[in-house]
Formats: C-alpha cells, structure tokens, sequence
C-alpha cells in the first residue's frame, strides 16, 4: 500500500512538473539570447517551472499562437493583418505585449573605411540600386548584402522601415540569424548588414550612423533613431497561468534590467 | 478588449473605429504620432492597432480577401454593351442574275471582364473574359430562344518591365502597335511574344522600338510542306512621339513599320469577318501611321485631331495573282491602303458631357492588308473596298457612353468573282449602350 501511495506522490509530482513547462516560439532576435536568460532567471526564483524555447523566426512563433502549440510567441514585427484574420477565424484573440525595444543597427566590417549613409542609401544598398561601395565613399568593390531569411519579423520591418516596403536585391543573401549575419559581416570587408541591438558589440564588426543618429537607448526610446521598434510577446487573449507569470517577470524590474543588460532598450 | 487608460484613448479608439475600418488601415501614422506626444503609451498603441486590424478584417469586405503578398495592385475592370446593328452586304453580280438583298438587323451585346495585376520585381500578368469566340468580336446576337452563351478567354499574359525603358510581354496580349482600323481589327489580341524598348529622349520626346512575333496557326508537323509550319506575322515599328504647345497637351505621333508572315496557312476554323483560309505567304507590309492632337482649338478642354494610316504590300503581286487567283491582264494588284481621318473632341471620354466626333476615309487595294487582321466592320474585313467610317461617342455618365457609329463602303475594282474583293457595296449602322465598371 505505501508503495501504490509512493508511486501516486511520484506520478502527480511529474504531472505537476510537466503542467510548469511554458513553450515559446518564435523571434530568433528576441529567442537567441534575451528569453532564454530571462526563463534561466526565471526558473532559478521557480524552481518547478520548465522551458521550452524554439527561436525560428517571428513569423513561426505567431503561428504557433494561431495554432495553440505555444503559450508565448515570441515576435520582433507586429502581426499581420492576415494573422489577426486567420486568429480570429479559430477563435484566438492577438494580444501584444511590449517587452522591449530594439534599434536594428546598420553594420559593415571593422576594417570598412565607412563612417555614415544617408537613409536612402541605406534603402539603395539593399534594394541593389547601389551594387558598389564607392558609389557611397567606400572603398571600390562589390557590395555583399546579409539579411535575415524570410521567416524573421526583422527581415520584414527592414523593408517596412528601411527601404519603403521594396525587394530586397537578389543578390543579397539570406542568413538564419542575427549571430550569422554578423559572422558573415566580420569576415567580409566587402559586407553590410543589419542586426538588433543585442549583436553590435561584436567584434569585427562596427555600427554606422543613419542619417547622423546611432542606435542606442535614448535614440531609440526618443524614437529619433529611424530603424527603432518595438518587439512583442504574442498570447492568446490575456495570458493566464504561468505564461502570465512569466510575461510580468519580463515587464518587472528585474526582467527589464536583464532586457538592459542583453543588450535591448527597456520599455521604461 | 482593450483596455482604455485615458479619455484621449477612449476618443481616438472610438473615432477610429467609429469612422470606417477602411480608415482603420491608415491609421498607423497617426497612432505614432500620437505616440511621439505621449497622448497614448507604446502598449496602448499596439493595442489599439490590433483592435484597428480585426474591426478591418470582421467588419469589410477589403479585411476578409486573403491576396499573395507578392501582388502590389490588383485591378478589376470591364465594360457590357448593348448594340443595335443594321448591315447591308451588297455583292457585286454577274449580268442577269437575280439582286440579293442581304440586310441584316440584330441585337447583340458584349461583356468584357479583365483581372490585371501587377507583382513584385517588374512582373504583371492578367486575363480577359469576353462573350464571343471569332478574335475580331466578342459580340453576341440575341437569338436561340433565350438560350445562354459561352465565355472564352480572350488574354492570358504574363510581363515584366525590369525599368522604365523595357516591356516584354508573353501570351495573349493588348496589341502593342500602333495602328489604326485600317489594318488591326481594336478587338483582335495577338498571341506570343512582344518587345517595347522606350527611350526618352527630352522632357518632350520619346521614341520607341516596338516588336512582335504573333503566333497565328499552330499547324500539324507531321504534314510535309508549308503546311506543316506553324504560322507566324513578325511586326516591327518605330514610334516617335513629340509633345508640345501650353503644358504640352498637343502631340504628335509617327510610326513607321514593317511585317511580314512565314511559308504557312491558315486551315479551316478562323472564326473572324471573312477570314482568308489559307496561306499566309506573300504577305510583307510596309506600314507608315500617325496622328496630330492640337489641344484646346476651341476652348478648354477641346481638341482636334488629324490621323492616318497606310500599308503597301511589297509581294502584292504574288498575293494577288498566285494566292487570290486573280486575272493581271483584268485586275491591278491592289497593293496600296490608306486612311486619313479627322476628329473633334471635348474631354477625355470619362466624364459626362464628354464628346468626340471622328470621321475617316480610307481606301483598300485587294493584297493591300491582311484580312484576318483588319476591322470587322468597316466592309465586313473584306478588301478592294472605298469609304468612310463616322463615329460619334457621348458620355451619358461618367462611366456610360452612347454611341453610334456608321460604315459606308464601295468596291474598287469590278469584276471580281473572287470573294474577298466582290462587295460592291455595303452599309453599316452601330448604335450602342456602352457601360463601363
């Protein structure tokens, strides 16, 4: 009899464990470092609760809102309106919440001899009307563009901010994350790119001023840097359970000071 | 729901959404900046964007079509008309045979429907739906005891424009050469590849280079001879174009052009006014049109116009002695077309009130233009014919005009038994009820 009671204990002790585990999905600007310490510091205060964190994209962690495979979907774009549709049609409400800001920065190789572009050469560049850096005051050769691959709510809000919601130059090549693109830029003197701000401080790399403005804190909460935007926690209506838990740790002080400290613009 | 935090919020959400979820799909730019002066908070504006999205996509019609995302404009557009039609086909008769009337009086209608994109990284492509099969009309005649009729598919394209200079366009396609009636039926759409290089050359002028390789016939391989070959009419042409006088709304026009056909034919099934069945050889046209706008002769939005067109055969002598099979010691060769026409207008045809009167004379040797090209109307395609086309069109609305038109033709060369030159003489009247959406 107390081993049937023992295994019970064990066998709700596992259901209760299993019942903590909070899946998130989505932007790979947001998963690759900021949540996954956020959940790491979160777990150390909850010791029971687990995570899942799959950072594949913005487009991929509001799908899995639509889809109910996930209790946060993680995305540096808003939602489309085609997403809200397709969420409303299977009764699921879009709830953003604000947990960050980001500036995408500009970046080029260290050793570019670049100081600054104007708005619309950064829009040229990347829609391939400007295919050599001496047209910009570099030095002459051919212009290597890294981008986020479709699936990135980055590689969308660049177009939408950056280049007037026009292609991409066909050239350009497509990168699974912010990581990849700076270490294609910092191997390649020839290359541009953009990153969140979360990836300016590696080496090889250097930010360029647009239009004279850098990506930082005051520049992006003063909305003066023109590429700022706000990134977002995807939910089903208003979270609930341990995903509401989750969300106000992220918004508490101590989740802004880690939002800080990674590298993103707190939103106060 | 949202959650409103202020009494400015509450307003600009109530607006909002009060005024149209059209306006809701505008509304980004004023969210930041009420942002920026710190009316709403971050929070409340994604909110508030979200609320904007599903009252656009619950509430309209707009919200619940799903488009590609690679498609930039998609336009619908069409045009129903209603024609009242009297002919009369005269042919010319050997002595002492008995007269054939040969009137004509019908009602008839065309529907027209096109769905035209425009895609991303210069791309385009459309098709049109219209109610008749015969490529030089999509007319149909009231008849069959209230029987229903059949939609065919009258363009299929796909283009692209990679810049303003170049337009390449594949499938069955709007007519890119300029031309008038005299030797392109306006309802004929040509099938396979054409080319428009543009080159601007002042603020005033521009001069194209425009080709097109139609593919008529698609003929058996297996079949030893011409026969076997697909049938094909290869045009190219020169158009400048030169604006000038007050805000330059005058212009002139010039093309200047040459076509030619392959060794093939043209079997049995061409559905066209008097369509020649047979081969398509020894046809090689060299072709001269244009025309003068002069804006505001007569006040404001008025404008006269002097137009013309002319083709010459240069194989006209093959075409007519060894294809049409006419006499050369009876008959000249026909190798010469030409219209010269004139015109007036108010407006341009899009607003109530509008109107234009245009009046052309024209004349047609028998080997002068291809008769499955050419109007359908004016002699009913048939060659070796002289006359005048008069055609008034009044803007009833802005979307519906009233028109009526008449075609008054004579043969040129008598004698001949050979039916696509024997009309002596033939009328035509049009009136029609024209709606366009």
């Amino acid at each position: 009899m107390k081993k049937l009671i023992l295994l019970l204990a064990a066998l709700t002790a596992v259901a209760s464990a299993s019942a903590q585990k909070l899946v998130i999905k989505g932007s790979d600007t947001l998963g690759a470092k900021l949540v996954p310490t956020l959940a790491e510091e979160y777990k150390a205060k909850n010791p029971g609760v687990s995570f899942e964190i799959a950072a594949e994209g913005s487009t991929t962690g509001i799908a899995a809102i639509i889809d109910g495979t996930a209790q946060i979907g993680m995305s540096s774009r808003r939602a489309k309106p085609t997403e809200v549709s397709a969420a409303s049609a299977k009764g699921v409400t879009m709830k953003p919440t604000i947990v960050a800001f980001d500036g995408i920065a500009i970046i080029v190789n260290a050793a570019s001899p670049i100081t600054g572009l104007t708005k619309r050469q950064v829009e040229q560049i990347f829609a391939g009307d400007i295919t050599d850096w001496s047209a910009v005051g570099g030095t002459p050769g051919a212009i290597s563009i890294y981008t986020r691959n479709t699936s990135s709510g980055t590689y969308s809000d660049f177009k939408d901010l950056a280049m007037k919601k026009r292609d991409y130059a066909s050239s350009s090549q497509k990168m699974a994350g912010n990581e990849q693109i700076v270490s294609e830029v910092a191997k390649n003197p020839s290359g541009i790119g953009y990153v969140g701000l979360a990836y300016t401080t590696e080496p090889g790399i250097k930010v360029i001023p647009v239009d004279g403005s850098r990506p930082s804190k005051e520049s992006v909460l003063a909305k003066k840097y023109p590429y700022a935007r706000p990134t977002f926690y995807y939910t089903n209506g208003e979270p609930t359970g341990e995903a509401a838990k989750f969300v106000d740790f992220t918004l508490s002080d101590a989740g802004q000071k880690i939002v800080s400290r990674i590298g993103f613009v707190p939103i106060r | 729901m949202l959650h409103l935090k202020s009494k400015w919020l509450a307003l600009l959400g109530g607006a909002l959404i009060a005024t149209g979820s059209a306006f809701a799909q505008d509304s980004g730019p004023l969210i930041d900046i009420l942002v920026k002066k710190g009316i709403v908070t971050d929070q409340e504006a994604e909110e508030l964007r979200v609320d904007l999205v599903k009252d656009f996509v619950a509430n309209t019609s707009a919200g619940k079509l799903n488009l590609s995302s690679s498609i930039s404009e998609l336009k619908f557009s069409g045009d129903l008309r209603m024609r009242y039609e009297y002919n009369a086909q005269v042919p010319e008769l050997a002595t002492g045979a008995a007269a054939v009337a040969n009137e004509t009086s019908r009602q008839r209608f065309r529907l027209r429907f096109n769905t035209d994109v425009l895609l991303q990284k210069g791309f385009s492509a459309g098709f049109a739906l219209e109610t008749g099969q015969g490529s030089d009309s999509a007319n149909q005649t009231f008849t069959g005891a209230a029987d229903d009729y059949g939609v065919f598919v009258a363009k299929a394209y796909i283009g692209w424009s990679p810049n303003l200079n170049w337009a390449f366009v594949l499938g069955k396609q709007k007519n890119i050469m300029y031309t008038t009636d005299l030797r392109w039926d306006a309802d004929i759409n040509p099938q396979g590849a054409s080319e428009i290089y543009k080159s601007f050359l002042t603020g005033k002028d521009t001069f194209e280079v425009r080709a097109m390789q139609h593919a008529m016939q698609d003929n058996n391989e297996q079949v030893t001879g011409a026969a076997h070959r697909d049938a094909w009419l290869f045009e190219q042409q020169a158009v400048y174009t030169h604006w000038f006088g007050k805000d330059n709304l005058s212009s002139l026009i010039v093309a200047a052009g040459y076509s030619a056909y392959n060794q093939s034919v043209i079997p049995t099934g061409a559905l066209n006014s008097a369509a020649f069945i047979g081969t398509v050889r020894a046809q090689n046209y060299g072709t001269f049109a244009g025309e003068a706008n002069l804006a505001n002769v007569n006040g404001a939005g008025t404008a006269f116009k002097f137009y013309w067109d002319s083709s010459y055969n240069f194989e006209a002598s093959n075409r007519a002695y060894q294809v049409y099979g006419l006499n050369p010691a009876l008959f000249s060769k026909g190798a010469s077309a030409w219209l010269a026409g004139v015109g007036y207008s108010y407006g341009t045809g899009k607003v109530m009130g509008d109107y234009s009167l245009k009046l052309d004379y024209r004349s047609v040797g028998v080997a002068a233009v291809d008769p499955n090209m050419n109007d359908s109307d004016w002699g009913f395609s048939k060659t070796n014919q002289k006359g005048f086309k008069l055609a008034l069109s009044y803007n009833l609305t802005d979307f519906a005009n009233f028109n009526v038109t008449y075609f008054d033709t004579q043969i040129i060369q008598h004698g001949m038994t050979f039916s696509l030159g024997n009309l002596d003489k033939s009328h035509e009247v049009l009136v029609d009820l024209v709606v366009k959406f």
